[in-house]
């Protein structure tokens, strides 16, 4: 594949089955290779690598915490948690079962949604409140989203959606619903949100292009 | 497409729990085509955290730094497998595990086990202990003091600070010691034992919240399930203001609908 860094266009050569790198696509690639050097070096115990590998992804795991949390002492706690797990399980980072962040999330991801299960209180468990909380967060999520331009394909791609396959798949990955709480807090059964969550992200993956 | 596939979605977003996720887990071992698909997934899941990129406070830094310099980075290979590959031999299935479970490797739990031992001794360390006739022992936290100033407040130091929060030392039937601590007030409650005894591949513990007296409960719900071991935890999931009793017992691994071994059941 030519690194050629400017995007063309549909046309081109018919027999083509792979879509020419876009720019924002080669420049993905170059991020997570370096991404990739850092989490090698940090597993030969470079500390300077790793607070590099730090910098580079704090924002992403901090932020997906706390949106989930919404609580910045459970966040850092959190956050911290799931960076000292990166640390000890960066010499298992294998590079072909997805990007760094791909590696990372999803370890955030399973921490603030076992934090969030375990310390929901009464209030969390009002289902009214949180079926109103969650949309008005997801409002603010699109009004967020316009302000930011590197997120304006995350945004096209989450619009490309119905709503109902959006609204489960944001109560399961911001709100840290499980499968049944979404089925409940969106009056459908629990079939439904299962196929909804799955087309969603589908829908999403096509939408944006996304290669594992 | 089979409805186990379907719920691979579920499961990338972590929405699957108790008996589902047992089954997709065991259903994902051997299913390529899902394998494929988490990894796929994960992917796609991984662009949503764009839409909530957020710079963490300034010295989040400095306390991850301070942290990793006192955890080893695991090896490359097996040390996980390996680890779940010697607690499922059957050659120590019924040994006290305290004398051949070498030191765990999971550093992290560890010290978060031993972070926990310490608050735990020191709640329980101002109770009156009362003996019951259940097998185990129910501890009644009349003048409970502030366990132990901690600057973070975690779930677990919450839980400990809890005006209501009850401590119970249980023994269970087959082996091994447990304590639940719990608080209707947060409507939380921990399962933790440092010596658990490890079962064969094809059990697992189950935790339960009982509701009504315990000779005649008038509701009996699954609760989350327990790996055995030397730095089992577990939070319950279910609804502890509206529960009575707390339980645990020994199923078939993915758990059962209602308890079959019960190894130790307590009032709160």
């Amino acid at each position: 594949m030519g690194l050629s860094a400017v995007p063309s266009g549909p046309g081109g050569d018919a027999s083509r089955t792979d879509p020419a790198p876009s720019v924002d696509r080669v420049g993905r690639d170059a991020e997570n290779a370096h991404l990739a050097e850092l989490v090698a070096r940090s597993s030969r115990g470079h500390d300077d690598a790793f607070s590099e590998l730090y910098d580079l992804t704090a924002s992403r795991i901090y932020g997906l915490v706390l949106r989930i949390l919404r609580s910045a002492d459970h966040a850092a706690e959190v956050t911290q948690e799931v960076f000292v797990e990166v640390w000890r399980q960066s010499a298992r980072y294998a590079p072909d079962k997805g990007s760094v962040l791909a590696w990372m999330s999803p370890i955030a991801h399973r921490r603030a949604v076992d934090r969030v299960r375990s310390v929901s209180s009464e209030v969390a468990r009002d289902e009214h409140y949180a079926v109103t909380a969650v949309v008005r967060e997801a409002d603010h999520v699109w009004e967020d989203v316009e302000q930011k331009m590197d997120i304006e394909r995350v945004r096209k791609g989450m619009a490309s959606l119905t709503p109902i396959q959006r609204e489960a798949l944001g109560l399961a990955y911001f709100g840290g619903y499980t499968q049944t709480q979404v089925a409940s807090l969106l009056q459908l059964p629990l079939g439904t949100v299962k196929t909804r969550i799955r087309d969603g992200l589908i829908g999403l993956r096509d939408a944006l292009g996304v290669e594992a | 497409m089979s409805e186990i596939h379907g719920a691979v979605g579920a499961y990338v977003l972590n929405a699957l729990d108790g008996h589902d996720l047992h089954e997709f887990e065991a259903h994902l071992a051997d299913c390529a085509t899902c394998q494929r698909k988490v990894v796929e997934f994960r992917q796609t899941a991984t662009e949503l955290s764009l839409l909530s990129r957020t710079t963490p406070p300034p010295t989040l830094k400095e306390s991850v730094m301070t942290a990793i310099a006192g955890v080893r980075v695991l090896p490359q290979e097996g040390a996980v497998e390996a680890d779940q590959a010697s607690m499922a031999t059957e050659a120590v299935p019924h040994r006290a595990l305290t004398e051949v479970l070498p030191e765990p490797t999971d550093e992290l739990a560890a010290r978060r086990q031993r972070r926990m031992t310490r608050l735990l001794s020191l709640a329980v360390a101002v109770v009156t202990v009362v003996a019951l006739a259940l097998g185990g022992w129910v501890v009644s936290l009349s003048q409970r003091q502030p366990p132990v100033a901690v600057a973070s407040v975690t779930a677990e130091t919450e839980l400990l600070r809890a005006p209501d929060l009850k401590a119970y030392t249980i023994d269970l039937k087959d082996g091994g010691k447990a304590t639940f601590i719990a608080s209707k007030s947060l409507n939380r409650a921990l399962f933790s034992s440092g010596n658990l005894p490890v079962l064969k591949e094809d059990q697992t513990y189950q935790l339960w919240t009982l509701a009504g007296p315990l000779t005649a409960p008038t509701r009996v719900t699954p609760d989350a399930l327990v790996g055995g071991g030397s730095a089992a935890k577990q939070w319950f999931t279910g609804p502890i203001a509206q529960s009575d009793a707390l339980g645990i017992s020994i199923e078939k691994a993915g758990g059962a609908s209602a308890p079959t071994n019960v190894q130790a059941q307590t009032a709160f």
